[in-house]
């Protein structure tokens, strides 16, 4: 039998302990990344991003397997209706192209900052979130590609997220549904502005700020709204309606999104040189 | 000065292994705290202070790659740390199960300690009961994984224990 006399001492250990931590968890709040806290962050990203590149290779066909043995129930059945959806979607993408190249001709003449015109950096996904309380993703390129803190990251289907930590030959990325997260859109159909905002422990989001009295069908898509001071160039798309509910007392739609990019199965990644982002 | 290199080889593994590979092995959305673990372990074998002070550094190295404040998971790992040492001073007997029956139930504690300062913290997206079943789940992963850890820290600290960690002693 072991016995251990607590006494004074012991709790003066932990005090301390608490007290650092609570100061630590102060001043990083306060300090919103930067200083000695972001100096440390790059430093340890910097000697893990390495590991996390060999351990994908590992890895990452592992947590396929886990994946399909947790999800094989609706795999079949996803399958199924991803065919049908492709076979209308190739019909709509062939009237698209005609618009799209017109479109694009047109917005070079006003010079308008368009996604396709900015400079990108291609980055594969290395690594997920350590935790369980973030949604975000470590990428295989740092500030040595001219990569900064706030810059958006797209995928082929739409927006991923954004820039949070740099380190030289890493990044990490906070996803649009981390709860903390909060994406300025527009609606297609209407324009009408409102914030996309991540729900804990859901993969789709809310839509915020949607007057009540605004039109919103479901399928329709919401694109970013790139209004000043946004951190996303216009136009991206985000995600699609699957909800909307009009409110009884009036005040606020309850409008929910799925994103366009299936956020826990990324590969490759688009970071966009952004002006605003590059400035800040 | 040999125990601190081992102690620190196990923060150093501990903090590899859930940045580059735990992240792979999510079950139903959650991930263990091997930091956590490895605490727990400590605490169990050396007592409470060093079990407070080994998961501050644990928890404060974690922390680092965390979006949430740093010094967060450091005050949870080191509460925990505290708290296990204290427990298992207390203990008249220990048995084969009790090793990792602790990396759950500390998991537990860390866990909920960790959400709750979160919220007061200003993170107050951390306190849903989506995220106390994650606390709940990931306490059954860091339960699943003690028996690989408890050896670790036990080779660590260096305690040359008669029978084993998970015998009675």
């Amino acid at each position: 039998m072991v016995v251990y006399r607590r006494g004074s001492r012991g709790r003066s250990v932990l005090v301390l302990l608490a007290l650092t931590a609570v100061t630590l968890i102060t001043l990083d709040e306060r300090g919103s990344g930067g200083g000695v806290a972001g100096t440390a962050r790059r430093a340890a990203h910097e000697v893990v991003s390495p590991v996390e590149t060999a351990a994908h290779d590992v890895f990452s066909p592992v947590g396929d397997w886990i994946s399909g043995v947790t999800d094989s129930g609706s795999v079949k059945a996803d399958n199924r209706k991803l065919r049908q959806q492709l076979a209308a979607q190739r019909g709509r993408e062939a009237a698209a192209r005609a618009v799209i190249r017109e479109n694009e001709q047109l917005k070079k003449l006003v010079d308008i900052p368009f996604i396709q015109d900015s400079d990108a950096v291609a980055a594969r996904v290395i690594a997920g979130a350590p935790g369980n309380f973030e949604r975000t993703i470590q990428i295989d390129r740092g500030s040595s590609r001219g990569l900064a803190v706030g810059m958006p990251v797209v995928a082929g289907a739409g927006l991923v997220g954004r820039i949070t930590e740099v380190a030289r030959s890493s990044a990490t990325v906070e996803l649009i549904d981390d709860p903390t997260a909060g994406v300025g859109v527009r609606l297609e159909k209407s324009g009408q502005p409102g914030v996309a905002q991540g729900r804990s422990g859901k993969t789709q989001l809310s839509l915020k700020f949607v007057a009540p009295d605004v039109p919103v069908a479901k399928g329709e898509l919401v694109f970013t709204s790139g209004l000043q001071n946004s951190s996303y160039p216009p136009n991206i798309p985000v995600a699609k309606v699957t909800r909307a509910t009009r409110p009884r007392d009036g005040l606020e739609q309850t409008i929910t999104l799925q994103p366009l990019v299936d956020l826990d199965q990324i590969e490759f990644v688009k970071v966009l040189h952004w002006p605003k982002a590059s400035v800040g | 000065m040999i125990r601190r290199a081992r102690l620190f080889m196990l923060l150093l593994s501990c903090v590899l292994v859930q940045t580059a590979v735990f992240p792979y092995l999510r079950i139903a959305g959650a991930v263990p705290d091997v930091g956590l673990v490895a605490t727990i372990a400590i605490a169990y074998n050396v007592g409470a202070d060093d079990g407070a002070v080994y998961g501050f550094a644990a928890g404060l190295a974690i922390d680092l790659f965390r979006e949430t404040p740093l010094g967060l998971s450091a005050l949870a790992f080191a509460a925990t740390g505290y708290a296990v040492g204290v427990l298992r001073g207390g203990m008249l007997r220990s048995s084969r199960w009790v090793a990792p029956l602790l990396g759950g139930v500390g998991g537990l504690f860390g866990g909920l300690v960790f959400v709750t300062v979160g919220a007061l913290a200003g993170r107050e997206h951390l306190l849903t009961v989506h995220n106390l079943q994650v606390v709940a789940i990931a306490a059954a992963y860091d339960l699943v994984i003690s028996p690989l850890i408890f050896p670790l820290a036990r080779w660590a600290t260096n305690e040359k224990l008669a029978s084993g960690a998970f015998r009675a002693h």
